[in-house]
């Protein structure tokens, strides 16, 4: 009876556990290494790359890519939804074209389309030169290299995770639900509230769940559009396998990390309801 | 020796599907050659070159520390040979192979990271200062000039603990490589005290920015500065009165390399005056190769970005790797400023 | 009436969405290498068709892009199905890990297997490390699309088909399959993406042969965005936009 199931089951698992866990666990071990002199790692075996994470350095830069991380969810979500829904209303023959849109951008580069949002945003660029053209200013605003533009960067490079899951939810949403709502007298609003949202939750916390992921983890962003000036805990776990070459150390608060979103996770979907698995 | 034969089984398997010349992999930073210089090269010794690219030091020896990448030459700054060398990941240099090794220059002959140049053989170099707008910043000299309020939110620091933090040192009177405590926490103090006042932490992208007028002050490399008042004659350059870091790209061959006698060809090539000209022309920096210079134009040959006049190039100080624990207190400091 | 409410806002969000990318095009035909403008030309589009690197870059990331998303597909549904079926916590719980992971720590320990590999099998990094690591972290996304499509079926349809004769792979292929359909797609969009824009996992785990545009592209941006990357990335999303536009087009002629 279970034969197509694990027939099925094998090649993901096959290379789950091969190039995925395993390499982890190379990882979990270098947390417990020492740095070399010139990098790499080695005996003796040690805690410390543990403790040093006790650091409140490392603390304060983790609460504050959370509180960044959530602001960019709550905005992606606000702005994901109403967009689901009108993808979701238009005609069937068009919702093909109107997803494809939103997609559309991101078969660009990532850093190019970062670009293009820093070129808008600088002193001399689009924005600040339109807006002094028109005498509405006549000091360039300081629109790029802060905390705001980091969270446009994030919301805009993930929107499409949260419209994505949301739409295939409220795709699937029978039509006739709605007629029945306000036959029985229902305003669109309460329609909106009662029927419509409860229906696309689990593509509302699918959708969150793929934004805030990344967004915790960024750091290209917070170096190209916050200008470095205020780095978030990528920056940090890059840092360590980049430049500090302190590869125990990333390996040790990338796995803290991890962990952390995943008890995160699994008290989400117990609270949040089976919708999500 | 049954992976040398392996090796050479798999080459040979390559060679029936593609050309059946020899192939020689060069992996260098970006913008490093000169347009010409490898199709010359696979003219005239029928040697094929695959050229890769890679954007910092720690890239490349993530890639090749595993020593089996298939690159065969690498270009890694002076303070990585010390640890390349200690990983056991360079082959020796046969300097009875490089017949044009006397043209580099004598201040690079005999370097302090490789002295007998038993490992590497210095490429090109270039050092950090300071780039501003001569109208509306007027001119700078010093350091301590990028902690003058005038330039609030008009200035970028380079995005790297080394360079930062070695300003911040060198304002204070210290050595760019000083692994003292003491030392490392005044000048973070000195960069916290900065912050209010840089506009981002910034590395190439700053050029851009500079030529546009974004931006009155930038500490940046020679090289790219130089590219900046090339697009824009209203920039102005400084090495610092306090003192500056130097560094140095070096020619290395991985001992995973197969073909230790092409390897040799190529770097003795890359040697000859005219290639090594070549090359300055086309990537703006200054070539290791005493020779070369006498061939370029007096605007390059004197030009005092790329080659700082010898009392200005005394107060440079070479990057130098730093023992462990200063290594990670100044990380741990640069995480602080900029997390701030 | 609240629709057109809807539909002003849906507007706004495309032009959001969009703004970005048609700066990018409008000074991709700037005469100037820097951001002003100076007047219309394609000298960029001609540089950009002398550049055997980049236009080498893309072909490998296409390729890449492909057969990862071909094999992440495949293997992402019928896993997704096989633990729908009955829930297997432990694969289930390694997808998960897989996207919280930061991509560079995926990156680095990836290197380290293979790197460690090499000292017992003498394979090198290439393109087929590329595509294992793409289709590794595809799945997990894969996945996830599908699962939530799959919440929707009623299982006892294809106890129905069962019970009138059909295998267990039949009944799979003829009952559940069709309806996983407009997922599957979805969840084959989402990986292609994903691996075509990929950076830091590639970079590591490439080999000398391997280059692919987003690496180019990284090593150009980082210099400042020269016009011929923009000139590049305008013809990727028209060449994209193209090939969307016809697959519907055929997809429309097909029903």
């Amino acid at each position: 009876m279970n034969q197509l199931r694990t027939w099925f089951l094998a090649p993901a698992r096959l290379l789950t556990f091969g190039f995925f866990l395993a390499p982890l666990a190379i990882v979990v071990l270098y947390s417990f290494l020492t740095r070399g002199t010139y990098g790499g790692q080695g005996a003796p075996f040690t805690l410390e790359n543990y403790t040093r994470l006790a650091d409140p350095l490392y603390l304060e830069i983790l609460v504050k890519s959370f509180w960044i991380a959530i602001l960019s969810t709550a905005i992606c979500l606000v702005m994901g939804f109403p967009l689901a829904l009108f993808i979701a209303r238009s005609g069937p023959q068009w919702r093909g074209t109107w997803i494809n849109l939103v997609m559309l951008p991101f078969w660009t580069n990532f850093l190019v389309r970062t670009y293009a949002w820093m070129f808008l945003l600088r002193d001399t660029g689009l924005i600040n030169t339109a807006f002094q053209g028109l005498g509405l200013i006549s000091q360039p605003l300081p629109l790029l290299y802060n905390d705001g533009a980091v969270i446009l960067g994030l919301v805009y490079g993930y929107l499409p995770f949260m419209v994505l899951p949301i739409f295939s939810t409220l795709e699937r949403q029978d039509p006739f639900l709605l007629e029945a709502a306000a036959d029985l007298g229902a305003t669109p609003w309460q329609t909106l509230w009662r029927v419509t949202v409860p229906m696309a939750k689990p593509g509302i916390l699918a959708g969150s769940v793929l934004v805030f992921i990344p967004c915790l983890g960024a750091y290209l962003t917070p170096d190209l559009m916050g200008g470095g000036k205020s780095i978030m805990i990528g920056n940090v776990v890059q840092q360590q396998f980049t430049s500090s070459r302190d590869w125990p150390f990333g390996a040790a608060l990338s796995l803290v990390l991890t962990a952390l979103v995943m008890v995160l996770l699994w008290f989400i979907m117990r609270r949040g309801g089976k919708e999500l698995i | 020796m049954r992976r040398r034969t392996f090796f050479l089984s798999l080459s040979g398997l390559a060679g029936c599907t593609q050309n059946r010349a020899p192939r020689l992999n060069v992996y260098n930073w970006s913008d490093y050659i000169g347009t010409e210089t490898l199709a010359n090269f696979e003219k005239e010794t029928g040697i094929r070159v695959h050229y890769g690219v890679f954007e910092n030091n720690e890239e490349m020896l993530a890639k090749v520390f595993g020593g089996n990448s298939g690159w065969d030459i690498a270009f890694p700054s002076n303070y990585f040979i010390g640890p390349m060398r200690e990983s056991r990941l360079l082959a020796r240099i046969d300097r009875g192979q490089l017949k044009n090794l006397g043209n580099l220059d004598p201040m690079l002959a005999a370097p302090e990271w490789d002295p007998r140049l038993e490992h590497s053989v210095p490429y090109m170099w270039g050092a950090t200062g300071i780039v501003f707008n001569k109208s509306a910043a007027g001119g700078l000299k010093s350091w301590a000039d990028l902690w003058d309020e005038k330039h609030k939110g008009r200035m970028t620091m380079l995005d790297d603990p080394a360079d930062a933090i070695g300003a911040a040192l060198k304002k204070l009177g210290h050595s760019i490589n000083s692994p003292d405590a003491a030392h490392l926490a005044a000048a973070q103090a000195e960069l916290l005290r900065q912050k209010p006042l840089v506009r981002a932490y910034l590395n190439a992208e700053a050029r851009n920015q500079l030529i546009a007028g974004d931006l009155q002050a930038a500490q940046l490399w020679g090289t790219t500065s130089q590219q900046a008042i090339d697009a824009a004659p209203h920039l102005g350059f400084a090495y610092p009165v306090e003192g500056y870091a130097r560094y140095a790209d070096n020619a290395v061959i991985l001992r995973e390399s197969r073909r230790l006698d092409l390897a040799h060809r190529f770097i003795d090539y890359l040697l000859r005056p005219d290639v090594a000209a070549d090359i300055v022309k086309d990537s703006r920096t200054a070539s290791a190769n005493a020779a070369a210079r006498a061939l370029l134009p007096v605007q390059v040959r004197e030009n005092p970005v790329l080659y700082p006049p010898p009392e200005v190039l005394m107060r440079a100080e070479w990057f130098a790797p730093l023992p462990p624990a200063a290594q990670r207190l100044r990380d741990r400091y640069w995480t602080e400023i900029k997390s701030a | 009436m609240k629709n057109r409410w809807l539909a002003a806002y849906a507007a706004f969000a495309y032009l959001f969405l969009h703004v970005p990318l048609l700066v990018l095009t409008v000074f991709s035909f700037n005469a100037s290498r820097f951001t002003h403008w100076e007047g219309f030309s394609l000298k960029w589009y001609a540089v950009l068709l002398e550049d055997h690197r980049l236009i080498e870059a893309a072909l490998n990331s296409i390729l890449i892009a492909v057969a990862a998303t071909a094999l992440a597909t495949v293997i992402g549904t019928i896993a997704a199905y096989g633990i729908w079926k009955r829930s297997a916590p432990v694969l289930e719980g390694s997808l998960y890990t897989g996207l919280v992971t930061p991509e560079i720590v995926t990156g680095v320990s990836l290197l380290a297997l293979f790197q460690g590999l090499f000292h017992y099998f003498n394979f090198r990094l290439g393109l087929h490390t590329v595509i294992l690591a793409h289709v590794t972290f595809s799945i997990a996304y894969v996945v996830i699309v599908i699962q939530a499509r799959l919440k929707t079926m009623d299982k006892s349809l294809e106890e129905a088909a069962m019970d009138l004769g059909a295998t267990e792979f039949g009944a799979f292929r003829k009952v559940t399959l069709p309806v996983l359909m407009p997922g599957v797609i979805a969840a084959a969009l989402l990986a292609f993406t994903i691996s075509f824009d990929d950076y830091v996992i590639t970079s590591l785990v490439s080999g000398v042969d391997t280059e692919t545009l987003p690496m180019v592209i990284y090593t150009m941006a980082r210099k400042g965005v020269s016009p011929a990357v923009n000139a590049m990335s305008a013809l990727i999303v028209i060449g994209v936009g193209a090939l969307i536009v016809a697959a519907e087009k055929l997809q429309q002629q097909h029903t």
